[in-house]
């Protein structure tokens, strides 16, 4: 196990150095000088190059590129074009806010997932488990952010019981913060929840034909007691795999839910910083979501091998 | 020990078993054979309450002083790997991939009601009884640490564990390779305190059964001492089956039973074995009982 997370370890290093390579590289390629950009049309030549030499976008691009990357090792996303404000921080912030946007959303999605997807395969044949599955169908249909414009249709225009956006500081009033994410958190939750849903219904369905169970009913268990200790842990092998999928898309995903919402998080930050061309911003943001994902990945791989001794 | 009267075993309108009928005495070992689809396994599922969905039986089956037919699930429950265990065909799939060997045999004594740390003694001492190496180890390992051989053993062991009055084995060694297949035979001839054996492989109840039930479309169609039913067959499929098996000089047809066994629900009214049977008539149209004492059949044109 401990050599096996080294080597997976090692992978995931060299996995963010070949992406922080890719962002810069791409992030380089795009046409538009940061230094032309923030003086306008009318500078002089002589300005520009100033600006340039200021922004060390002069120099040539491998040492631009160790410059960044090595400041990226100690947390130093670099100086924004366009503000002069550290990026590093910005991005520390607004990582917090989404980081809790997507775990609370994956939790409400896990916490429906679960029963109701057991649910429908144990009732498989009844109506009742067809029609969770059915309504699962329609939840995959709906993207999040139609989702959350419902939701803030019927809970904030029509009831008005919940805020239609923005985002309250937990250390401001907990009260408000929670109140101003419930809608948000729904939005993904229900729709992840319905993605998640089908795939539990299906693991559980395979795990209920495997001769393990019988065996265990052969040794005295009731089928619920049989699945409950034999199947759900063997179910979650092929569900912590989509688990980790939908995880990266709904960080991914959550710039959307951000923009519906007008919750400050990294979407946000991200779609500022391209409205407002700050290239180092947009450089850093991107970076950072690359990370996460194939942090998450790391996450599963490992979840993986603690769940199954096969992979040991 | 074990009473069986009358067991139909139904899905939907469709009769998978009918009309079966046979004892166990306590210590004897009882082979049950037939080929695939004559309801040799829904038999012995039917025994433990362990049919599939939507497949229901009927008639009376009595272990000792309890009824195993048409009793809910809670006291089927009890009996399941305690008075009554079942060893399964296919070895590699019947462990849970993810626990340790020792934590499912433990299980079968936990659920039980022994406690926790005795379970776990006890365990390893059964691994030892059913002869695996390093008992202590295999406790520690899982599944697909084992051979399918080794897993088999520990079916039987789990099936052991509380001292059951009948164990069922479904064609426990057909997945195996022949010389571990012999060794398993030897143990569970050993171990077993009454045996029903379901197998297809006469060989296999020739080394161990002494007496032998043969099933034909749903039902019983002879059954007697294993030496007079292997050496004086009285119903004609059993006759076939055993001429099939039968090793053949050099050079001269092998001998099979003509046409292949319908599917279920689709087997002739009256005697099930008529459409192949070379010796049918009219009279075949209506079913022949299981006569005789000791040695039955159920034929109207028996060989003799």
């Amino acid at each position: 196990m401990t050599t096996y997370l080294l080597k997976r370890l090692a992978v995931l290093l060299a996995s963010t150095a070949v992406a922080a390579v890719a962002v810069f590289a791409f992030m380089a390629l795009l046409p538009g000088d940061p230094a032309e950009i923030a003086l306008g049309v009318n500078a002089t030549p002589e300005a520009v190059a100033e600006l340039r030499r200021q922004f060390g976008t002069d120099r040539p691009p491998v040492a631009q590129f160790l410059d960044w990357s090595g400041g990226l090792v100690s947390g130093d996303f670099g100086t924004s074009y366009v503000t002069g404000a550290p990026i590093g921080p910005q991005i520390a912030e607004r990582l917090g806010v989404t980081v809790v946007l997507v775990l609370g959303g994956m939790v409400l999605a896990l916490a429906l997932a679960v029963p109701l997807g057991t649910f429908a395969a144990v009732r498989h044949r009844d109506p009742l488990g067809v029609a969770i599955s059915a309504a699962s169908q329609v939840g995959i249909a709906i993207p999040a952010f139609l989702a959350g414009i419902l939701l803030v249709f019927v809970f904030a225009v029509r009831a008005q019981v919940l805020p239609s956006g923005g985002y309250v500081p937990i250390t401001e009033d907990p009260g408000e913060w929670l109140r101003g994410l419930l809608l948000p958190w729904l939005s993904l939750g229900l729709v992840q929840g319905a993605v998640l849903t089908r795939y539990v219904r299906s693991a559980v369905l395979d795990v209920m034909r495997e001769d393990y169970l019988r065996t265990a009913r052969a040794k005295g268990r009731g089928a619920a007691g049989a699945l409950w200790r034999h199947g759900l842990r063997n179910a979650s092998v092929p569900v912590v795999t989509v688990l980790g999928l939908q995880l990266a898309t709904l960080l991914i995903g959550a710039v959307v839910v951000e923009r519906v919402f007008v919750i400050p998080g990294l979407g946000d930050l991200l779609l500022n910083g391209v409205a407002q061309r700050d290239l180092l911003l947009v450089q850093g943001v991107v970076m950072v979501l690359v990370a996460a994902v194939l942090l998450i990945n790391f996450v599963v791989d490992v979840a993986y091998h603690l769940l199954d001794p096969r992979l040991r | 020990m074990l009473k069986v009267e009358g067991l139909t075993v139904r899905a939907g309108t469709v009769e998978l078993v009918s009309d079966v009928s046979f004892g166990i005495a306590p210590g004897e070992r009882v082979g049950l054979i037939g080929e695939s689809g004559s309801g040799k396994s829904l038999t012995a599922l039917s025994l433990m309450g362990l049919l599939p969905e939507g497949v229901t039986a009927s008639g009376r089956a009595r272990l000792g002083e309890r009824d195993l037919v048409g009793v809910p699930e809670s006291r089927m429950k009890r009996l399941r790997g305690g008075e009554l265990s079942m060893v399964f065909q296919e070895p590699m799939t019947a462990l849970n991939p993810l626990m340790r060997i020792g934590a499912q045999v433990a299980e079968v004594l936990t659920l039980h009601g022994r406690p926790r740390q005795e379970a776990r003694e006890r365990s390893v001492e059964l691994l030892e009884r059913v002869r695996l190496p390093g008992p202590a180890q295999i406790a520690r390992a899982y599944p697909h640490q084992l051979s399918g051989g080794q897993r088999q053993r520990v079916m039987l062991a789990i099936a052991l564990a509380n001292g059951p009055g009948l164990l069922i084995c479904d064609e426990p060694t057909t997945a195996l390779d022949v010389t571990v297949q012999k060794q398993m035979l030897g143990l569970i001839a050993e171990v077993a305190p009454a045996l029903l054996f379901i197998t297809h492989d006469l060989a296999v109840v020739a080394s161990l059964c002494e007496r032998v039930l043969v099933m034909y479309g749903g039902r019983v169609v002879e059954s007697g001492p294993l030496r007079e039913v292997f050496t004086r067959p009285r119903h004609r499929y059993t006759q076939g089956l055993l001429a099939a098996s039968r090793l053949t000089p050099r050079g001269t047809r092998l001998p099979i039973i003509p046409g292949a066994v319908p599917a279920a629900g689709h087997f002739p009214g009256g005697c099930v074995f008529r459409d192949r049977c070379p010796h049918a008539t009219p009279a075949c149209a209506t079913t022949p009982a299981l006569t005789g004492d000791g040695h039955a059949h159920a034929c109207w044109h028996p060989a003799d």
